[in-house]
């Protein structure tokens, strides 16, 4: 960090260095505290993260960053979407989709039950090995009760 | 005179966040001002490509956006919150970056360390911080993530183990490893580099 740049980070968060964000903070501390400064010195672990620091510095246009958040944050009010937020969120499309599932099943269950209903007459005959015709009625004389007749076993 | 809201930075994060929650844009902007920088240079020593960095950040800012009003402050410094949200969003990022790579849609570099690398090699000077930045590339995932979290959120290992989701042993263990693997990777290589210099002199 140059004396501009501490100069003018001062301006903009204030005079209380140890108030500024990070990265700027840790920057402006090494930079008052100069190559002498005897708290690295004695805590080499903490001289160790300002070298980590320091290799990692990069250029960075904040004002750039905040121009396209921006009209990324405009864009999303201009475009509102028909469906409720909840639904947008994972959780929430994760929650329809399972409440989905439990409805179309139980739903699938209850149609099953009552197109499975056979009258005791049919599951004899079918445990009689009688075949069913199309309609679910049983063919040549196996409506009749199977314990009384000729075709019982 | 300096305003008392500029003398401590918690209730200054605190006092913007609570402005893009009732849907201030100017906060937001200066929120992004004093987090914008580090949270950048996070996620893309944490990623190792400035471009997904990039993205990841905006990412960030517009959640903060849509999601101020869930910050308590009861619960936590903003700054931790705003290192969470980012660390989260670069391991999707990097789940993402996985998958595209592994079913061939993606060609994957190390693009911010290659570009300094040629630099470093060009002026053949600031060895040293060539040799952390490249040491940092190579560390296991979470190691660098404590690592980074330390160095550039001046984070506390409190907060770290926060923003990591464990427990502040497991976060503490990260980062000790991770410097010491650091400061063994500077130490080999600054000494290669002292013997081939000395094998040119003689």
């Amino acid at each position: 960090m140059t004396r501009d740049e501490f100069e003018r980070n001062k301006r903009r968060f204030g005079d209380d260095v140890d108030a500024w964000p990070a990265p700027f903070r840790q920057e402006a501390l090494t930079f008052m505290a100069g190559e002498t400064d005897r708290s690295l010195q004695d805590d080499p672990d903490r001289a160790f993260d300002r070298l980590v620091l320091e290799a990692v510095l990069m250029d960075s246009d904040e004002q750039a960053l905040a121009r396209k958040v921006l009209a990324r944050v405009d864009a999303g009010q201009a475009r509102p979407s028909f469906l409720p937020g909840f639904l947008l969120a994972p959780a929430g499309l994760a929650a329809c989709t399972a409440a989905f599932l439990v409805v179309a099943t139980l739903a699938g269950y209850q149609v099953a039950r009552l197109q499975d209903d056979l009258p005791d007459s049919e599951l004899l005959a079918l445990a009689s090995g009688a075949r069913l015709s199309d309609n679910g009625l049983s063919g040549d004389g196996i409506a009749a009760d199977p314990a009384a007749g000729e075709d019982s076993l | 005179m300096v305003p008392a809201a500029v003398q401590h930075e918690e209730p200054r994060d605190d006092e913007l966040l609570a402005r893009v929650a009732a849907g201030n844009q100017g906060a937001l902007s200066e929120l992004i001002a004093r987090h914008g920088r580090g949270l950048r240079i996070f996620a893309a020593r944490y990623l190792g490509n400035a471009g997904d960095a990039e993205d990841v950040v905006q990412e960030v800012f517009v959640t903060i956006w849509k999601q101020a009003a869930r910050f308590d402050p009861a619960r936590g410094r903003a700054s931790t919150w705003l290192y969470r949200i980012t660390a989260n969003r670069c391991i999707d990022q990097r789940r993402r970056r996985a998958l595209r790579t592994f079913i061939g849609l993606d060609d994957v570099h190390d693009e911010v360390a290659s570009q300094e690398a040629d630099a470093e090699a060009a002026t053949a000077a600031r060895q040293e911080l060539a040799i952390v930045r490249d040491g940092l590339s190579r560390l296991p995932e979470r190691q660098r993530m404590a690592v980074l979290l330390r160095a550039v959120g001046d984070l506390d290992i409190a907060a770290i183990a926060e923003v990591m989701g464990g427990s502040a042993g497991s976060a503490e263990q990260l980062l000790v490893r991770g410097r010491r693997a650091l400061r063994d990777h500077l130490r080999d290589h600054l000494a290669t580099a002292a013997d081939g210099r000395e094998r040119k002199s003689s």
